[in-house]
């Protein structure tokens, strides 16, 4: 994850600085959005006009956007997944004494009423089959190591802080909008009334003065934690291990972990622990920079079908005049 | 606390809802925070200005020197003391080892694992508007006529040459206002040339059009000066310039996480040069035209057939495209995009018969309006490709397919993304790291200037 001989890169460069993240454990998150509000208040980012009741959801805050830099995702399933309802019948079936799965959820059957009305152990792995599930996830930037939007951006305006963060400079960005479809992860757009795009700056500021980021701050159950990268890592592949000790077995850390050909976009600079599939969460099962993706194969295609275009027009009307020499040619097609 | 303030543990309700003035009230929309927020503040612009430098100051990025301090830099985060489950009072919340391999093992099988459903928005869709397509016809159709201006050249054809020249510049001219007129602060445009990055296709297309207008415009000043020779070297030149400039567009929208964009990579540039041929021989033909070059004539054949070889490769280009695309390629089918693609078929189609049936019965002007409209269908694939992004960045099941390398989202067949090396490597302008900062930081003041001037008018 060091940046090496990164010299090149439009960064800020402090010998002896590490790369700080967040860490959001999402089996801790209990959807109060605190971390959201803290955000918009140090940043001091305006609301959305977000319209309460959208979607049947009570997540009112909908998307990631250019002034909303943490957003807590609510994930109302109607059914529950098959990673709940495996987990709630190995509970049963082992017969333990924590007969619920620890994943937060809730749902129309209140589960104290089936445990006390029948006799126990049938009715609760009744209302759990029937459970609705609902997790939590605080979104936010993933400080990628390759990070697509900081590989678009034409101004320079992106750059790699000494954090190995991802800061986007509000006086140098013009508003092309080009890092808003660079970005595999849905985070950074562009304001339209401020013109500018905006995303997460992991606090850059508080850092700068010793502080830890706002939401990490205030998030009432540590879900969102903040610290040095490699640290945070240690510890999340503890909470994992944990986790699979209480039968938690989804537990799985995105963007983190992985063998060097898996990483998500080189790994994540701020990164999650999840207990369901990916797409539950509306992350990408794998994703990495587009534009290192394919800006060669890319302009290769694009530069050779020029070249061979401006060629080709030569070649026609090289044959037309010979053709024309020979014979009266007509208006042709 | 005195007895009239505790709590009873009953709400009283009045039954009349209480009045409410609308400045009590939070806004309903979005609209007009902007000028609310400015007018409140006392400000002249909302400035999202939190990470870099002091309010009222710029920020600069500079490089600092290694081993320099931070300024206001404390040698550890004080602050971040952050958890009371696993600091001093151990709650066992992160207690257990992980065996070797467990972590990588549990990523592997979720990230695998079955797809159950699928929770969007996944991503945001593109803010461009109606410029940025606009703009990919008229520099697409500037290239084009450089082409077509080097071809009349190598054929002996001066005169011709020297029109499709004018077309060319002409056709790019509109190209900078459509550009500008797109960016969210259009006053700071310069920053676009503040540094050279070879890895974004967007900076490279700013300093391919800057080279281009450049090179077109002097070759187009060789001609007026009468200076054959030069214009001709010029003319070779912009076609050079052209070939990126009428091919990078493909690429801008390649390199984005949108599948129908990024699934077509190898499709989008090619395609978008066949469009940019055709369009480019189109005008130039219809100029030629105009400008009396007689019917009958060698470069008025060639290009009518340039144009129709150019918009049939198109088409054959989009169809093997659209094959690529698995799930994605709905986004072409449906809706807005998906009526575009169908007008732009039909024109060429309709063109085509046109220049066949003309051949055989009728005169010039038929083939005239066969220009015209292979003309309207470049400008048809353009709106059409870049509208099918908006639809594709919305449709979630096609962005979890690619993300699982799956051509559709319960394909069973997948093709594991390789991994990149990191982003690390990046080339700037090439100039020594003094003078590189120092121009950059020229670009970034002139652009403030130019916007504190626009906006205090």
């Amino acid at each position: 994850m060091s940046t090496g001989s990164a010299h090149t890169e439009i960064a800020i460069h402090r010998s002896g600085a590490q790369r700080m993240g967040f860490f959001t454990d999402t089996t801790v998150c209990i959807g109060c959005k605190a971390c959201e509000v803290a955000c918009k208040q140090w940043n001091d980012l305006p609301a959305d006009g977000s319209v309460p009741g959208k979607g049947a959801s009570y997540d009112y805050t909908g998307d990631l956007s250019a002034s909303t830099w943490r957003h807590v995702r609510f994930v109302e399933l109607l059914e529950p997944s098959p990673q709940l309802r495996e987990e709630a019948q190995r509970a049963l079936e082992s017969g333990g004494g924590n007969k619920f799965p620890a994943i937060p959820a809730s749902g129309a059957i209140d589960l104290v009423d089936a445990a006390q009305a029948g006799d126990g152990a049938a009715d609760v792995a009744e209302a759990v089959s029937k459970m609705g599930d609902w997790v939590f996830m605080s979104d936010v930037c993933k400080h990628c190591t390759n990070a697509g939007c900081l590989d678009a951006c034409p101004t320079g305006a992106l750059i790699r802080t000494e954090h190995q963060t991802v800061v986007l400079q509000p006086d140098v960005c013009n508003g092309c909008g080009y890092c808003v479809p660079a970005c595999p992860f849905g985070v950074v757009d562009r304001d339209p009334q401020d013109g500018r795009a905006g995303k997460c700056t992991l606090c850059y500021d508080r850092l700068e003065d010793g502080l830890e980021p706002a939401c990490a701050k205030s998030c009432p159950t540590d879900s969102i934690q903040f610290g040095p990268h490699e640290e945070l890592v240690e510890i999340a592949s503890r909470r994992v291990a944990r986790l699979h000790e209480r039968g938690i077995e989804g537990a799985y850390l995105y963007g983190a972990g992985d063998e060097p050909d898996e990483q998500l976009a080189g790994g994540l600079g701020a990164f999650f622990l999840l207990t369901e599939p990916p797409e539950l969460y509306g992350l990408p099962a794998q994703a990495d920079s587009p534009v290192q993706e394919n800006v060669v194969p890319a302009t290769l295609a694009a530069v050779g079908a020029g070249l061979l275009a401006s060629a080709g027009a030569v070649i026609a009307f090289v044959a037309a005049g010979r053709l024309s020499r020979r014979r009266p040619v007509r208006e042709s097609w | 606390m005195t007895d009239e303030h505790r709590w009873e543990g009953r709400l009283e309700h009045s039954g009349e809802p209480a009045e409410l003035t609308p400045e009590d009230e939070p806004p309903t929309t979005s609209q007009g925070r902007e000028t609310d927020w400015v007018a409140d503040h006392d400000t002249k612009s909302r400035d999202i200005r939190p990470a870099l430098g002091k309010p009222g100051e710029p920020a600069a990025w500079t490089a600092a020197k290694p081993g320099a301090a931070v300024p206001l830099a404390r040698p550890s985060f004080g602050d971040a003391q952050w958890s009371f489950l696993y600091k001093a009072r151990d709650t066992a919340y992160a207690a257990a080892e992980p065996s070797p391999g467990q972590v990588v093992s549990a990523n592997r099988r979720m990230r695998r694992a079955q797809v159950t459903d699928v929770h969007g928005p996944f991503i945001h869709a593109p803010v461009w508007s109606w410029e940025v397509p606009l703009y990919f016809w008229f520099g697409g159709m500037a290239s084009g006529s450089a082409f077509v201006a080097l071809a009349c050249d190598v054929a002996g054809d001066c005169r011709s040459a020297a029109i499709a020249r004018r077309v060319a510049l002409g056709a790019l001219s509109p190209a900078p206002v459509l550009l500008i007129g797109d960016l969210g602060r259009p006053d700071r445009f310069l920053n676009m040339m503040r540094v050279f990055k070879p890895r974004s296709p967007m900076n490279m297309g700013a300093w391919c059009l800057v080279a281009f207008s450049g090179s077109s415009a002097a070759a187009v000043g060789a001609d007026l000066l009468g200076r054959p020779r030069a214009a001709q070297a010029l003319g070779a030149l912009t076609s050079l310039f052209g070939s990126y400039l009428g091919s990078y567009t493909g690429v801008l929208l390649a390199c984005t996480a949108f599948p129908v964009w990024a699934r077509s990579r190898t499709i989008l540039g090619p395609a978008f040069v066949a469009t940019a041929t055709a369009s480019g021989a189109a005008a130039t033909r219809l100029a030629l035209v105009a400008s009396g070059l007689p019917d009958g004539h060698p470069t008025r054949s060639a290009l009518g057939g340039l144009e129709t070889a150019s918009m049939l490769s198109e088409l054959v280009l989009s169809a093997v495209g659209e094959r690529q695309l698995g799930d994605a390629a709905e986004a072409l089918r449906r809706g807005r995009p998906g009526t575009l693609f169908r007008t732009a078929k039909s024109l060429v189609v309709l063109g085509l018969s046109l220049r066949v049936v003309a051949r055989r019965r009728m005169g010039p002007r038929e083939h005239d309006l066969a220009s015209i409209m292979y003309l309207a269908a470049g400008l048809a694939f353009r709106f059409a490709w870049v509208s099918a992004g908006k639809a594709s960045a919305t449709d979630a099941a096609a962005v979890a397919a690619m993300g699982r390398g799956r051509r559709a989202l319960h394909d069973v067949r997948e093709r594991p993304r390789p991994q990149r090396a990191p982003s690390m490597d990046r080339s700037q302008l090439p100039l020594p790291g003094a003078a590189r900062r120092a121009y950059g930081e020229a670009i970034r003041r002139a652009s403030l200037a130019i916007e504190r001037r626009l906006r205090h008018r």
